[in-house]
């Protein structure tokens, strides 16, 4: 774990990862262990008394499924939530976070190009991804049985982890090179709520807005959800996009951080 | 190769403040360089342009013959670097960071850590967030020496040691030198490399306003010279001799300053019955405030 910079990164990392996929993987078994009691026709009437709008802006339209309800509270509201918090967390400090404290001083006097550590660094935030996603998917297999998640499957369950992955790996990018290129971290954090809180609702309410549409169209969110991974599985062409989106705030975040001076 | 390192009409900004305002620099293989000078100067905004932390503003940069920014981690292999302020993670050993860091320049024999840590006497199992300002300093001193590097650039490394450790630091740094290794080190009190250094540099608002062999500091410094003679004398013995000066008699004890050679004085004084010479080793940092001016370390720091 200490030879390289990626080791290293996770290796310090532990800690954190482990809370994270802990606090995670609970928000979204509490969520679902709620199914069971939202799953009958009282609090179907009681949900749909709500006007449509709100329900639209919340994502919640479907929620009388197992898919449908789990992709509108574990995967639709709270894990996209934790783990894009935990991408501009780990985003900003891989570089921007080092830069402050002066930790990186030391590193690049070493033999590392700003290049390898800024992709070693951004390998360790993806699979610091994966791994706090597939814990969560991991444990809705476990309770689907009690939590009557039943028609989901685990296929899908997991394919939709990996959704919410890429879906953390493009705002860790977009903080990751936000970091890279200024070498500080408050605005990162800044513009990854901005845009978050955009995409989240342009991507629900953009289709109904005359001329924001396109909000709809670029939301990330759209790539993450809006193929329903729940019920149909991988969707490629959407995770492909969301990487493509992250390799490019990457390589521009990284292109000015070759650049620039390191801050004292 | 020529020189270790070679700066010329190196400049740096910061925006419109300015951190360099065109230095020359030469290190000479195999030598001890003390880069003096306040805070404020310059000295750390050199060392980081050294290492391609920063990048020059103009001028010329030579590391081992290379721009630091074409020679990448190649050339930052040869070379150890100990920073100003050694910030590292507080939740991991030494031997963690120290091995990790080894790693970063293909690994390191922990026998040779080890070593190092016993003759600074560092607990390399301790949690580095519960060490002192002193003992984290090792671990900075240690990384810096642990691979053999061909040129040893340290930014204040005595800050926080203890005297013993100074001591036990110098020691490091005259092995190195003998074992061929260069080594450039900043610091604002020339009593800290005065022992060590062949030659320092003297940076001020960053431009180098002086370079001298420690040997001609030494030469030229002004030494305090007490003499015991056998009876009363009148400090009038002592009035026309050259280099002496501030002559002051307190019954048989006769108390002066005396600057570059002692012959004159010898011979003077042999006129004399003598009890006893003493003469103060030479406080080359009265050289060092003849070139500034006291007062001027409270500078701001512009790192």
């Amino acid at each position: 774990m200490l030879r390289s910079v990626f080791g290293k990164t996770l290796w310090d990392q532990r800690r954190g990862l482990l809370a994270w996929a802990v606090g995670i993987g609970a928000v979204g078994v509490l969520y679902a262990a709620f199914y069971p009691s939202f799953n009958n026709p009282d609090m179907q009437e009681a949900i749909k008394a709500y006007p449509k709008g709100l329900l639209e802006a919340m994502g919640m339209t479907d929620i009388g499924t197992a898919a449908g309800y789990l992709g509108s509270t574990s995967f639709g509201l709270l894990g996209p939530a934790l783990i894009i918090v935990m991408a501009a967390a780990l985003g900003g400090g891989a570089i921007a976070g080092d830069e402050d404290s002066g930790r990186l001083d030391l590193t690049l006097a070493h033999p590392v190009s700003r290049w390898s550590l800024a992709l070693q660094r951004f390998g360790a935030l993806v699979v610091a991804m994966l791994l706090v996603s597939i814990v969560l998917g991991v444990a809705l297999i476990a309770v689907s049985g009690p939590a009557q998640l039943g028609d989901i499957g685990p296929a899908n369950l997991l394919a939709t982890s990996v959704h919410l992955a890429a879906l953390g790996t493009f705002f860790g990018a977009l903080a990751f090179g936000a970091g890279a290129a200024t070498g500080s971290r408050g605005p990162v954090y800044g513009l990854v709520a901005v845009v978050a809180v955009v995409g989240y609702f342009g991507n629900n309410l953009g289709q109904r807005i005359t001329g924001l549409g396109w909000l709809h169209e670029v939301s990330p969110f759209r790539l993450y959800a809006n193929g329903a991974p729940l019920s149909h599985g991988l969707q490629p062409f959407d995770l492909a996009v969301l990487a493509a989106a992250a390799i490019v705030l990457v390589v521009l975040g990284t292109l000015a951080f070759d650049r620039r001076d390191l801050a004292v | 190769m020529a020189e270790m390192i070679r700066a010329e009409a190196l400049t740096k900004y910061y925006g419109r403040r300015r951190g360099l305002a065109g230095l020359d620099l030469d290190v000479r293989p195999g030598e001890v360089y003390g880069f003096l000078g306040p805070n404020g100067s310059g000295k750390t905004t050199t060392i980081r342009i050294l290492l391609d932390l920063i990048r020059p503003s103009g001028g010329r940069i030579l590391l081992l013959g290379e721009e630091p920014r074409r020679g990448g981690p190649a050339l930052r292999r040869r070379v150890g670097y100990l920073p100003g302020d050694f910030a590292v993670g507080g939740g991991q050993t030494a031997r963690q960071l120290l091995m990790h860091l080894g790693w970063l320049r293909g690994g390191v024999a922990e026998a040779r850590i080890e070593e190092l840590a016993a003759r600074l006497d560092l607990d390399l199992d301790t949690r580095i967030g519960s060490l002192s300002k002193g003992n984290r300093q090792k671990i900075a001193v240690i990384q810096t020496f642990m691979h053999d590097p061909e040129l040893l650039v340290m930014d204040e490394p005595t800050s926080g040691l203890d005297p013993i450790i100074q001591q036990r630091f110098l020691e490091l740094v005259a092995e190195a030198r003998a074992a061929g290794q260069t080594v450039f080190m900043s610091s604002h009190v020339l009593s800290e490399v005065q022992q060590s250094a062949d030659r320092v540099g003297i940076l001020r608002d960053g431009r180098m306003i002086a370079v001298e062999a420690v040997e001609t500091l030494r030469r030229r410094a002004v030494r305090r010279v007490e003499i015991h003679f056998d009876a009363a004398v009148d400090p009038g013995v002592l009035a026309d001799v050259p280099g002496v000066t501030e002559v002051t008699a307190q019954g048989a004890v006769l108390r002066c300053r005396l600057a570059g050679r002692a012959d004159a004085l010898i011979k003077a004084l042999a006129r004399h019955g003598v009890e006893s010479v003493s003469v103060e080793e030479p406080d080359l940092q009265e050289l060092f405030f003849a070139y500034y001016g006291p007062g001027e370390e409270e500078a701001p720091d512009a790192a």
